[in-house]
């Protein structure tokens, strides 16, 4: 069911075109990736879509979830406020509040019931793993709490949409794991989720969908494999492991429809001209040079090097 | 409500959590309050004074005990008075005095006292002034008050002699008027006698002809003589008849010698005896009309000058009565009255009270101005600044709730300040009690006007830092143009014309008249209605301001944070 639908939005500012024809359509439960270069209006994207700043052209719908009835978002912002949690890319608490007192200021001020908030508060702080921290004041917790925390408060009123700039940004890889095994239990819960992130990486495992912002336009969108598809002929990669004959691999190698051949160290990784040609005419040299490979994989492109290939185009 | 409040508990919380601002709300307007309050006192001055004079007499060292008296530091310079005034110009000395040897006036010149004061420190060439000059103003008006006296004294001895004086021209008046009135009785018993004499000429011719005739009787008595010889009659007759008529002749010789003799018996001797005697007599009948002429003319010329005499006496006792009446109407006989005619008199307005009392309005509305306006500017600062300003956007509150919350928390902290302030303040102003609700609303609604002040301010800055530097900027502004440290009177008209707007001023006097004239809210509501609408109209500019600048506020609060992610991210990649 269509949760949030972004209907031939544009957005200007000085005449200046930041998006353009943006059509979109996000499903209730998906995990919605946005990802794009940077100042290619994502964050305007998403500002749009949480009702931040309005649409020059064109509507941000959201659909009732009981009777599938779309709204427009600039009508009816104060009643779908409450259906959006937002976690901006800085952290966004006071650091002088505690954990708890941080969770129940911004759940009171949505207005919940003392029990309600004080259920969701511990539910939160339970799936966000702060429950032990939670008398702790914010100012003193590690990069990734915080992280957590913010992202506890944009729950803490149980919205039906959270949306998230940039959750992962400036942290060391653990912690954004950590940060996206939440955004999972999160979207678990039932809570649809719309990511904009430079880490594509990230999306690519965490994102059933995905929007490609270049250009101040939606590029492509859809289901990860479906933005995907059309970039399999041309960008999957075989990755050998090599034994001590590595040069004379490297050597043969040459002869094949290959774009070119990165040298890793241990391994080695072949981007094929055309993926069929180039695997019948390694297979064909390992079996005629007799070549040993301690090991071979073929992978599909990743959603890094799709989004390098679209930024490249002209 | 239930928002407002979280949110106000909120800021209170987050306030008292940062120690800086936590020592700025509590501790600021009492430190604000002790260091005012100790600047404002002038009940002992430590003003060092240098004095320069020729010599150190007696009148110098008056001058000198006076200064000591007033807990001025005097320190003497004997050499010349550049010295002193080189002193003022490194700060050693505040004020340097160049007196005279003696302060006593011995002539029209008058004693010249100079003082040298550095015009740059003003409050202090004020005050300096205001105290030397009126311990000089007393010295003088006891020199002036000497004069006085001896003027007077001569006064009194003048009209006395006037008196007297007057008396005596006054008898001298008579007696020139009596001289007068005699002097014309002469003159009319003068103009009575008649010396005029005519010329007397004797006709002697009948002297002639008696002597003529005479003389012919004797021819005829010679001829009857001989007639009688020749007569015919005897000889006896003729000799009886010759006989008398010799006797006749020798008579009528007589006779003759008689009236016509050369000697002074002759009646001819006598008429010219008594031409001669007529002649002298009429010679000085002569003499005496012309004296009596000329005496005449003097006596009237010697009336005349008494009559101008008397005149001159008696417009001169009319000038000396008119000096006497002159000096008896002057009821001024003290010295001092016309040393001093004016007596400055200055009578309180209200009841008699202690120099805390009349600061104490002032006081409570600079402690108020600045702290409203640094906490107004410091809470819209610190949510503008604080990590949690965006996600307030996306809390389905209106905005109005988030000022009227920024508000409530300092006016809540302005009350517990204020009850702190009074609380303290009872127990030196215990008789003031009375007033304090009065005064502890007046002091919300200043709190309100600031606060919201305060509020734009914080609202129109970016950092923290220019925003409390704006606002101590106009908290300044408004002291300044208030005339708490400066005079206005000696500011443009312009100037003066627009502190009557100047909140300070309003808030100042509303406290001033509940506070030092007990005056109740009938007396004062015009000012009340004024600064109340003040407070509104801030309120709604607020509204208006946070309108206009939120989303303006939000952008550039995104933007900062996108920049900083761009950065950090570039900074990661390059370390990759």
């Amino acid at each position: 069911m269509v949760l949030i639908e972004l209907k031939d939005v544009v957005k200007e500012y000085s005449r200046e075109t930041i998006l353009n024809d943006v059509n979109l359509e996000i499903d209730e439960g998906d995990m919605y990736g946005i990802i794009g270069q940077s100042g290619s209006g994502k964050t305007t994207l998403l500002n749009m879509i949480t009702g931040f700043i309005p649409p020059s052209k064109g509507l941000v719908l959201y659909h009732s979830r009981a009777t599938g009835v779309a709204h427009d978002l600039a009508d009816h912002l104060p009643k779908i406020k409450k259906q959006i949690g937002f976690t901006p890319q800085h952290n966004s608490f006071y650091p002088k509040l505690t954990i708890k007192e941080n969770i129940l200021h911004f759940g009171r001020l949505y207005g919940l019931k003392k029990e309600t908030l004080l259920s969701n508060a511990k539910a939160i702080l339970q799936v966000t793993h702060l429950w032990e921290h939670k008398d702790k004041l914010a100012e003193h917790l590690s990069e990734g709490m915080q992280r957590r925390l913010d992202i506890a408060c944009s729950l803490v009123h149980k919205p039906t949409i959270l949306v998230l700039d940039e959750p992962t940004a400036d942290l060391d890889p653990v912690l954004q794991k950590e940060i996206l095994a939440l955004l999972q239990d999160v979207n678990k819960q039932g809570v649809t989720i719309v990511i904009a992130s430079h880490n594509l990486e990230s999306i690519d495992t965490l994102c059933n969908k995905v929007a490609v912002i270049h250009k101040g336009k939606v590029h492509t969108h859809g289901t990860i494999e479906e933005v995907k598809k059309p970039f399999f002929k041309e960008h999957f990669t075989i990755t050998m492991l090599p034994g001590v004959n590595k040069e004379q691999i490297i050597h043969n190698l040459q002869a094949l429809p290959i774009d070119k051949i990165v040298d890793q160290g241990k391994h080695l990784v072949i981007y094929p001209r055309n993926i069929e040609k180039t695997v019948t005419s390694l297979l064909r040299l390992i079996k005629e040079e007799n070549l040993y490979l301690n090991d071979m994989d073929m992978r599909r492109p990743s959603l890094n090097e799709i989004f390098e290939a679209i930024t490249k185009q002209p | 409500m239930r928002s407002l409040f979280l949110l106000t508990s909120k800021n209170l919380k987050l306030l008292i959590r940062a120690k800086s601002s936590a020592l700025i709300v509590v501790f600021a307007p009492l430190l604000l309050m002790l260091i005012i309050g100790l600047s404002y006192d002038t009940s002992t001055t430590t003003i060092n004074v240098g004095i320069h004079a020729p010599a150190l007499t007696d009148d110098v060292n008056a001058v000198i005990a006076l200064l000591q008296e007033k807990d001025f530091k005097v320190v003497t310079y004997d050499q010349t008075i550049d010295d002193c005034v080189q002193d003022i110009k490194s700060g050693f000395v505040h004020t340097c005095i160049n007196l005279p040897e003696s302060l006593k006036v011995e002539s029209n010149t008058p004693k010249e006292v100079t003082f040298y004061l550095d015009p740059s420190r003003i409050n202090l060439v004020w005050m300096i002034q205001d105290t030397l000059q009126s311990k000089f103003n007393f010295k003088a008006q006891q020199i002036s008050q000497e004069i006085s006296a001896n003027i007077l004294s001569l006064l009194a001895m003048s009209k006395q002699t006037v008196q007297e004086k007057s008396t005596a021209l006054q008898t001298a008046k008579t007696q020139t008027a009596s001289a007068s009135g005699s002097t014309e009785t002469v003159k009319t018993s003068l103009g009575t006698l008649d010396a005029t004499t005519t010329t007397v000429n004797y006709d002697k011719t009948v002297l002639t002809t008696a002597a003529t005739d005479l003389k012919l009787a004797s021819e005829n008595i010679t001829k009857a003589s001989a007639a009688v010889d020749n007569a015919n009659i005897s000889s006896s007759d003729k000799n009886a008849i010759k006989s008398l008529l010799d006797e006749a002749d020798n008579s009528i010789d007589k006779a003759l010698v008689l009236v016509d003799g050369t000697d002074t018996g002759s009646i001819r001797g006598l008429i010219e005896s008594l031409e001669i005697d007529i002649g002298l007599a009429y010679q000085k009948l002569t003499a005496i009309a012309e004296t009596l002429t000329s005496s005449t003319s003097s006596l009237s010329s010697a009336q005349q000058t008494l009559t101008e005499a008397t005149a001159t006496l008696e417009s001169t006792i009319t000038a000396l009565n008119n000096l006497q009446t002159s000096l008896e109407a002057n009821k001024i006989t003290e010295a001092s009255t016309i040393a001093v005619p004016i007596v400055t008199k200055i009578e309180k307005v209200g009841e008699e009270k202690t120099f805390l009392n009349y600061l104490f309005p002032t006081l409570l509305t600079i402690v108020v101005m600045f702290t409203s306006l640094l906490l107004g500017t410091t809470l819209v600062m610190m949510e503008k600044n604080s990590p949690a300003f965006m996600r307030n956007f996306f809390i389905p509150l209106r905005q109005t709730t988030f000022v009227a919350a920024t508000y409530l928390t300092t006016i809540i902290l302005i009350v517990i300040q204020i009850l702190i302030i009074l609380g303290v303040s009872l127990a030196f102003l215990q008789d003031s009690w009375s007033v304090f609700p009065l005064l502890f609303v007046i002091l919300l609604i200043a709190a309100s006007i600031f606060t919201f002040l305060g509020m734009m301010i914080g609202y129109a800055f970016t950092s923290e830092e220019t925003g409390v530097l704006a606002s101590l900027s106009l908290g300044s502004v408004f002291l300044f143009l208030s005339g708490a440290i400066l005079p206005l009177e000696s500011s443009s008209p312009l100037v003066r014309d627009l502190t009557a707007y100047n909140p300070f001023v309003l808030i100042e006097k509303l406290l001033r008249e509940v506070f030092l004239f007990n005056n109740s809210f009938e007396v004062i509501w015009v000012d009340g209605v004024i600064v109340i609408g003040y407070a509104v109209v801030l309120f709604f500019a607020i509204l208006i301001a946070e309108s206009l600048l939120q989303k303006h506020l939000v952008h550039r609060f995104m933007k900062h944070h996108h920049k900083l992610h761009r950065q950090t991210d570039k900074q990661n990649k390059n370390d990759v």
